[in-house]
């Protein structure tokens, strides 16, 4: 099994299914598969999920009314395993996220409801070893719910990887937004389906994506598809998406001032995937992220 | 002190040769004034001692301190002591002034230099220089004004205190102030171990940070060579006087666009 490393003063630490380890504030409870959160203050919670090959787990966090809380998941996958995480966000709560992967290979499946004016930020580092799905799904079943979701993703060697993102808006006056940002390398493939669907009825409704893959070799696969379904007249809609190769003008900017080419591409991926890591102020966080770019010019 | 020869350079840039056989020798001490109408090489004689992928030599040698400067990579010649500073500085989002600076000064040092001593040297050149206090911050050149950019190049210069400095119209974009401030920064770099070749259209610029030789590319040659009377000259007289030596001047390509503002059509008939 992977090592897991705890960088909050209160965790929790699940491996197939079971209870490791845990030290959780006030209010703050694990019980049979699900996690709910009714602190009074805000606090920082990080979630370890173990899981060993062929094991499937299946969780819950529940964020009542008016809580404000950051989470911390860091998701340590095996060959063939799956994780199947919900999430119900209750009305007026506050929640910010940040999801590291450091999975070999493996899929997860995320499901989270915002109910009435419920606001989530979700920053995903998608930096794992090894072939990986992602499907992370947004409702907003809410009035006033508001969903921003950011992801950094790398694809590198023969891995193979596949995100979808959806936010949907089944109430009126809800806001969606999501940037997803990929690197390709080496015989790396990697596919972004970023979906913005709005519901009939939902008016005066938002939902904007942008998706954008930077491909460094010759073998890379990359495609990243923006999908936008409306049925409403009343609503504000974008979507962007964009496959490129590095800009030569600034790698040569960079070596011009004495970086190697590799401290260069290191330096404009980091600039490129950053923003995934503004979500949460954690320093142990972000020196993580950036070891974990080091990848990048490996 | 270093020296710089460059020895009949050739250049192509495409298929079409720009540079025709310069001959240059830059040392440590000396500034070098480059001039020169527009399209004529200036830019690519600098881009292609700093070693922009674009620009191809065809003929010709370039070495620094006697090593053969055209087998060395970009980022290997910088950190040999070479500095450009661009005439149109890149834009580069999500890296910060701070982290690229230090990325940069760390890389022609055995031991990285101290978060503190780093802070106090960057704090003390931008209050030189008279920039945004957030510079650090902000993103690489991102959003900046044009002398905000050419301030941010001397600001690069004089972090990473070259040898030799290649300068491209580093006054274009400057205000007055601002370029005083520039050329302050120059000359106070002036010393036996600091050579500079500047790329300029003004005299203020030469005026300001004086020249110990003067030179005027055209038509991919150098064609004078000389003091800072040729400055003088070229301001009082522009570059007439070199076509009736019987030297042809390079025309920049340029399309005669109509001005719809006024009257499109008229411009048009007056044309044909």
């Amino acid at each position: 099994m992977n090592k897991y490393t705890l960088s909050s003063q209160f965790y929790i630490v699940l491996a197939n299914n079971e209870c490791l380890e845990s030290h959780l504030p006030d209010r703050v409870c694990y019980h049979d598969g699900m996690i709910s959160f009714s602190n009074l203050s805000p606090v920082e919670v990080q979630i370890v999920y173990l899981l060993d090959k062929h094991q499937s787990m299946d969780m819950s966090i529940e964020i009542d009314n008016q809580t404000e809380v950051s989470i911390i998941e860091s998701r340590i996958l095996n060959i063939d395993s799956k994780l199947n995480r919900k999430m119900l966000i209750k009305a007026d709560a506050i929640v910010h996220l940040f999801g590291e992967n450091d999975s070999l290979d493996g899929e997860i499946n995320e499901e989270v409801h915002l109910l009435d004016n419920a606001q989530c930020q979700y920053g995903y580092a998608e930096l794992s070893d090894g072939n990986f799905k992602g499907n992370y799904r947004y409702y907003l079943d809410g009035e006033g719910a508001e969903a921003k979701v950011r992801m950094a993703i790398l694809s590198k060697m023969q891995e193979d990887k596949h995100y979808e993102v959806l936010i949907q808006h089944n109430k009126p006056h809800t806001y969606g937004q999501m940037d997803n940002y990929g690197v390709v390398k080496d015989e790396g493939k990697l596919v972004i389906d970023g979906i913005g669907t709005i519901t009939k009825g939902q008016s005066g409704s938002s939902s904007h994506q942008n998706n954008r893959i930077m491909v460094f070799d010759e073998k890379c696969k990359a495609s990243a598809n923006p999908f936008l379904f409306i049925d409403e007249y009343d609503v504000k809609a974008s979507h962007a998406a964009g496959v490129g190769k590095m800009d030569e003008e600034h790698l040569y900017y960079l070596q011009s001032r004495g970086l190697t080419k590799k401290q260069a591409m290191q330096l404009i991926t980091y600039g490129y995937l950053r923003p995934v890591i503004e979500v949460i102020d954690n320093d142990m966080l972000k020196e993580r992220f950036e070891k974990a770019l080091l990848k990048v010019g490996e | 002190m270093s020296t710089l020869v460059i020895k009949d350079l050739h250049v192509e840039v495409g298929d079409k040769e720009i540079l025709k056989g310069v001959n240059l020798t830059i040392n440590g001490g000396e500034v070098h004034a480059l001039m020169g109408p527009n399209g004529n090489g200036k830019s690519t004689l600098l881009s292609t001692i700093m070693g922009h992928p674009k620009y191809k030599v065809t003929q010709g040698t370039i070495t620094f301190d006697g090593k053969d400067l055209l087998a060395m990579e970009v980022d290997e010649r910088a950190r040999a002591g070479l500095f450009l500073g661009m005439q149109y500085p890149q834009e580069i989002p999500g890296i910060t002034n701070s982290d690229f600076l230090r990325a940069a000064m760390n890389s022609r040092r055995d031991t990285p230099i101290s978060l503190f001593k780093f802070i106090r040297t960057l704090d003390k050149n931008i209050a030189d220089l008279n920039m945004d206090e957030n510079l650090a911050h902000r993103y690489l050149n991102e959003g900046f004004s044009g002398g905000e950019k050419k301030r941010n190049e001397i600001l690069q210069m004089k972090l990473l205190e070259p040898s030799i400095a290649l300068l491209d119209e580093i006054d274009s974009g400057l205000d007055i102030d601002a370029l005083h401030v520039v050329s302050d920064a120059i000359n106070s770099m002036r010393s036996d171990d600091f050579g500079c070749i500047m790329v300029s259209h003004y005299e203020r610029m030469f005026e300001l940070v004086k020249p110990t030789h003067v030179h005027i590319l055209v038509s991919g040659r150098i064609v004078e060579n000389g003091g800072y009377e040729l400055v003088e000259k070229i301001d009082n007289e522009g570059y007439e006087w070199i076509k009736e030596k019987g030297i042809e001047i390079e025309e920049e390509d340029f399309n005669h666009g109509i001005i719809l503002g006024t009257c499109g059509k008229k411009e048009q008939l007056n044309n044909e």
